[in-house]
């Protein structure tokens, strides 16, 4: 960049003049303006927030994650959070976020394709993706006060179930154990899953449809072979979307139950409770790991996005 | 075509019947919440003969008179006011430098407004926790959530005011201004803001539905916001609690109704922009 600076002279500096006609006509302000390293700083307020407000947190957590009991550098802590009732809390974290991401997978697939295909009436569409909007955001509070209203042990649905002759509770049935949790976890997870795939069921062409019947395959043939695996990014990335979303949380999963298997509130545990000097760093390790967890399957998410936008961009 | 008469009808009735159970799925949890919360029945005896009886909303306004609702609701407002404006003050200067200047960067930045996932909430605050015996002046004060909620809203904020931004021609509008003699500041306040006014007004709804419905934060540091209230109320009086939970949901569907509108509104623009976006991809 420096060369730019010395007076071009003799014809080379009129053919560096030609090439180069704004430069002499700008201020000072407009170079600096310009130069694309500078142009970064105007994103330092924002980086700075997210420094101050999210990583220094995040990188607190891993450093008293990373303390032995003796307060020296080691991986103890991290040893003890994958070991023992710290491992089994995470196993059945990850069977519940699994399922339920499976479960939302399926139906918000099935009900994505059912919205963006019917043809009539004309508002179901609309009615199908707005409520999807709403009722994808609905973690929390409300969410588990429903369930507990409907499939709580004096809830109405299992009144109605029990009607019916199927006693919920008669076998190991809770809405803090794996099944009752896919249950109240669908309830934001279909949802959030018709908002990511419905753009991809879009993206499906009726040409592609009409040109594989033309070449003698059947319905079947065509989800084989074109359908599913031009929509597989987005329906992986579903997944990995819903499993982080339903690892997670903890507000719904904390109304339900005090079950100290749910990660969240093992950590928040261990966070409150009243625990001798360095066993609390078993919490942040917990914490270290699920952050760990979260970022591996975000960074997939991420990569099978930008494979998918491949189809709905062309 | 060479389906059978029967598949196509099995065609056409999945879908019905998907639908159907999802109905069902969806509107049942929040009808039983309605009866537990208004039917002024002891829950045992609810059941289909007393389907009609007893409806009252003297749960709510019981739980209205409770000495600490005001108190809660208040501070989960003044949160949700500061919350959505520091999130307007940091991002829309950012975004609109982003597209300006660098659009290099988007790929970059969006990707740090997603952290917030992998980041969740209970890690977020376990580092709350670890940091707090070095910020005491600052994390003591409830008003110290403020920037933890703009950081758990940010994946949806960022992205509302990113749409917003790609709908307009940002670059012919701040150039028109500024050859016209405009500051930079004027441009910002008098061409930008009005043109984003859509994704501004939807950015700020959406600030508020994560702040009045967050709980972990201000769950494990003992603040008692609105939700937290929410939770204690229900353990001396389930009613009020679903009663309460009940009204804090209409809030906030009204408030999601109200970015389907206004996002509609817009709907028009952003067809022709994904439109001329596609052919720069294709070129």
């Amino acid at each position: 960049m420096a060369i730019v600076n010395i007076p071009p002279l003799g014809e080379e500096g009129a053919v560096a003049q030609a090439t180069a006609p704004s430069h002499f006509w700008r201020t000072p302000i407009d170079n600096i303006r310009n130069k694309k390293s500078l142009a970064w700083f105007g994103l330092v307020p924002f980086f700075l927030f997210l420094i101050l407000f999210l990583l220094i947190p995040a990188i607190s957590v891993f450093a008293q994650a990373l303390h032995d009991e003796d307060g020296s550098f080691g991986f103890s802590a991290m040893r003890e959070a994958i070991s023992g009732q710290n491992l089994d809390a995470f196993i059945f974290s990850l069977k519940f976020s699994a399922g339920a991401a499976f479960v939302g997978v399926v139906f918000g697939g099935f009900l994505a394709y059912a919205a963006a295909t019917a043809k009539r009436p004309r508002w179901l569409r609309n009615i199908v993706s707005s409520f999807s909007g709403v009722a994808a955001n609905m973690g929390g509070l409300p969410l588990a006060f429903a369930f507990l209203s409907l499939l709580g042990r004096q809830g109405l649905g299992t009144k109605i179930l029990n009607a019916f002759g199927w006693d919920l509770y008669a076998g190991d049935f809770k809405l803090g154990e794996v099944s009752g949790l896919i249950t109240v976890y669908s309830y934001f997870n279909i949802p959030l899953m018709v908002l990511v795939t419905l753009p991809a069921i879009d993206g499906l062409k009726t040409s592609w449809r009409e040109a594989c019947a033309n070449l003698g395959g059947s319905a079947w043939t065509y989800w084989r072979r074109v359908g599913l695996p031009i929509l597989a990014p987005s329906l992986l990335g579903g997944f990995l979307l819903l499993f982080a979303n339903s690892f997670s949380a903890y507000a719904t999963a904390r109304q339900l139950t005090d079950n100290s298997k749910i990660v969240p509130l093992r950590i928040s545990f261990f966070l409150g409770g009243d625990i001798s000097i360095g066993e609390d760093a078993v919490g942040y390790s917990l914490a270290a790991w699920m952050i760990i967890l979260m970022g591996i399957s975000m960074a997939a998410y991420w990569l099978l996005r930008r494979r998918a936008e491949r189809w709905s961009n062309s | 075509m060479r389906q059978s008469r029967s598949q196509r009808a099995l065609g056409r009735l999945l879908p019905t019947l998907v639908l159907i159970a999802s109905a069902i799925f969806f509107a049942f949890p929040l009808l039983a919440m309605a009866r537990f919360a208004f039917q002024n029945l002891q829950v045992i005896d609810l059941g289909w003969n007393n389907l009609f009886e007893k409806w009252s909303f003297s749960s709510v306004t019981a739980s209205f008179s409770d000495d600490f609702f005001a108190e809660a609701l208040t501070l989960s407002l003044k949160l949700a006011v500061g919350t959505a404006l520091f999130t307007l003050g940091l991002l829309v200067p950012t975004a609109v430098w982003v597209h300006l200047r660098l659009p290099k960067a988007r790929v970059f930045v969006e990707f740090l407004t997603i952290l917030p996932y992998v980041i969740p909430a209970i890690a977020l605050v376990a580092g709350i926790v670890v940091v707090k015996p070095h910020a005491r002046w600052f994390l003591n004060s409830d008003y110290s959530l403020i920037p933890f909620y703009v950081v758990l809203a940010l994946p949806f904020t960022y992205r509302s005011i990113d749409t917003g931004l790609r709908a307009i021609d940002l670059k012919v509008l701040v150039e028109a201004s500024r050859s016209l003699g405009s500051t930079w500041i004027a441009t910002l306040f008098r061409v930008v803001i009005p043109n984003l006014r859509a994704a501004i007004i939807s950015s700020t709804f959406l600030t508020v539905a994560v702040v009045l419905g967050e709980y972990t934060i201000s769950d494990v540091l003992l603040k008692r916001t609105f939700p937290s209230f929410m939770a204690q109320y229900r353990q001396s009086d389930p009613r009020g609690g679903y009663a309460l939970a009940i009204l804090a949901l209409l809030g906030t569907t009204l408030l999601f109704v109200a970015i389907g509108i206004l996002s509609k509104s817009r709907s028009t623009r952003p067809q022709q922009v994904s439109r001329s976006q596609e052919n720069e991809i294709l070129v």
